[in-house]
């Protein structure tokens, strides 16, 4: 059995991912923006 | 089947309702209205490449429209109107019954007028300004003075710097008097009907003196609290005055131009902080609040001062967490290629959370209102003092029906109009950045960080909706 009973305290978590998603997306695009400035 | 009257006192923010029945759990639907945004992100990246609301293309309506809409009979009658309505509320707080739910002045203050205003001035423009009844009162007054002086009143000069943020302070009190100061022994019961009419008549005082130190139309646009929060709203709609005349213009092209004024950041973030608030303090904070509450009670202070204080912290919270995320996306753009300086952008970018604003508030109240507006044309109007002596209109025994909206259909209207609120909200940034970066890409490169703002007020709003649906 697993242990469900306390599961429904931790759907806020559900809601993270899009927001981390387009933070981590947006991070990364200033990281290679800057390497490219580096290269150049 | 009707419910006429209510036994208890009814949750005022969220209506009684029937648990949801979704096709897909609730957090699905934050990742579908994120996966909206973003898509709506990338068309309007590759689209759109030049501003279209910074020129707001107004056209007057003509003027044999303006003299009926607008002229002195019409704001003769607005005025008495507001004035009238204003007293009655004023008088059923005074003499009423104390049951919120049963005296015309909490539903009609914070209800229809709060909430329906700003549908009205996104639909109509900015009609408060004619039935506001302490501009109605300056102006008849300050008309008499120079009746009888043959001179105008001198008023004093306004300080450019304090701006909105009487307004935007006043807002918070204004809510904070609503939802934090109207409870009791630990039990939320609403604000007490003689303790709105007693504030009612503070704020009038407080006003009408404003506005004969400043004078009537400068405190309205910068000071009086509902004339600039309704003004806020009115500014994403296609109808607006010029020079006494009304016209049409593009719709949101109003917004662009709403915060040059200092302090209008902070009035539309009070606004988007007190909503959430008041929709987490039934789900998500509500167990901060119960911990602070207990907390400060065993420390001795006494019940009720302790509910407000850590109702206070909260809202503090909210605005401070809400701000916080703002600012994060106005330095992220300030990073970008060719970005003006960090002064110029964080109002340039406020207007932007006004569609999100006008979402929050029809998210988390639409359901109130459509419950409210059946007590306030039916019950209240006929007996507004609730004390059953009356029925005016032949309504009294009028009740609301709650089966007018299901459960699902709430949770539908609260998603579109977060979506809505959102990509209009992610078009007016994509709008300014394009007028105000010289290359369209860097403009569309620098949304990325207001893309993440949007995303994040979407998600955190669904998510603080499907905690207090249940």
């Amino acid at each position: 059995m697993l242990p469900l009973a306390h599961v429904g305290h931790w759907t806020w978590a559900l809601y993270l991912p899009p927001i981390l998603i387009v933070i981590g997306s947006v991070v990364r695009n200033k990281l290679a923006e800057r390497s490219r400035g580096r290269d150049e | 089947m009707t419910i006429s009257g209510l036994a208890g006192w009814l949750p005022f923010a969220h209506a009684l309702v029937a648990r949801q029945d979704l096709p897909i759990p609730a957090w699905l639907f934050a990742w579908g209205a994120s996966i909206v945004l973003i898509v709506s992100f990338f068309a309007l990246s590759a689209a759109w490449r030049e501003p279209r609301f910074e020129d707001e293309r107004w056209r007057s309506l003509g003027a044999g429209l303006s003299r009926a809409l607008l002229g002195m009979p019409a704001q003769v009658i607005c005025g008495l109107a507001g004035v009238l309505l204003l007293g009655v509320s004023v008088y059923a707080g005074l003499r009423g019954t104390e049951a919120p739910d049963r005296n015309f002045a909490i539903t009609f203050l914070f209800v229809t007028v709060w909430l329906g205003f700003p549908v009205l001035s996104v639909l109509l423009g900015n009609v408060f300004k004619m039935f506001n009844p302490w501009r109605a009162v300056g102006r008849a007054v300050g008309g008499a003075f120079e009746a009888i002086a043959g001179q105008r009143f001198a008023h004093a000069v306004y300080p450019e710097r304090l701006g909105r943020w009487p307004a935007a302070i006043g807002l918070l009190a204004f809510v904070w008097l609503e939802i934090v100061y109207g409870v009791s022994g630990g039990v939320a019961v609403g604000l007490e009907p003689h303790s709105a009419a007693v504030a009612a008549l503070l704020y009038s005082g407080y006003t009408l003196t404003m506005m004969a130190v400043f004078g009537v139309e400068e405190w309205c646009e910068r000071g009086e609290i509902f004339s600039v929060y309704f003004g806020m709203f009115s500014r994403l709609g296609a109808f607006s005055v010029r020079d006494g005349r009304l016209g049409r213009r593009r719709p949101l092209s109003g917004a662009t131009s709403w915060a040059t004024i200092p302090g209008s950041t902070a009035v539309v973030l009070a606004s988007i902080a007190t909503t959430s608030f008041d929709g987490g303090q039934e789900g998500v904070f509500k167990g901060g609040i119960e911990k602070g509450y207990d907390w400060l009670v065993e420390g001795g202070l006494e019940k009720t001062a302790s509910l407000r204080l850590t109702d206070t912290f909260f809202i503090a919270l909210c605005f401070a967490g809400v701000a916080l995320v703002y600012l994060a996306g106005v330095r992220g753009m300030a990073s970008v290629k060719g970005a003006p300086p960090l002064r110029k952008l964080t109002p340039g970018f406020a207007h932007t959370l006004i569609p999100i604003a006008f979402a929050y508030l029809v998210a988390h109240y639409f359901s109130l209102f459509v419950f409210q507006e059946q007590a306030q044309f039916g019950y209240l109007l006929s007996d507004p003092l609730g004390n059953a002596h009356t029925d005016l209109f032949g309504t009294a025994s009028w009740g609301i029906d709650f089966k007018v909206l299901s459960a699902n259909a709430i949770w539908y209207v609260q998603v579109a109009a977060l979506v809505i609120g959102h990509v209009v909200g992610l078009v007016l940034a994509h709008d300014r950045a394009t007028a105000w970066w010289g290359d369209y890409r860097d403009a569309a490169r620098s949304q990325y960080w207001m893309l993440a703002v949007m995303v994040a007020f979407t998600c955190f709003g669904l998510y603080l909706l499907s905690a207090a649906n249940g």
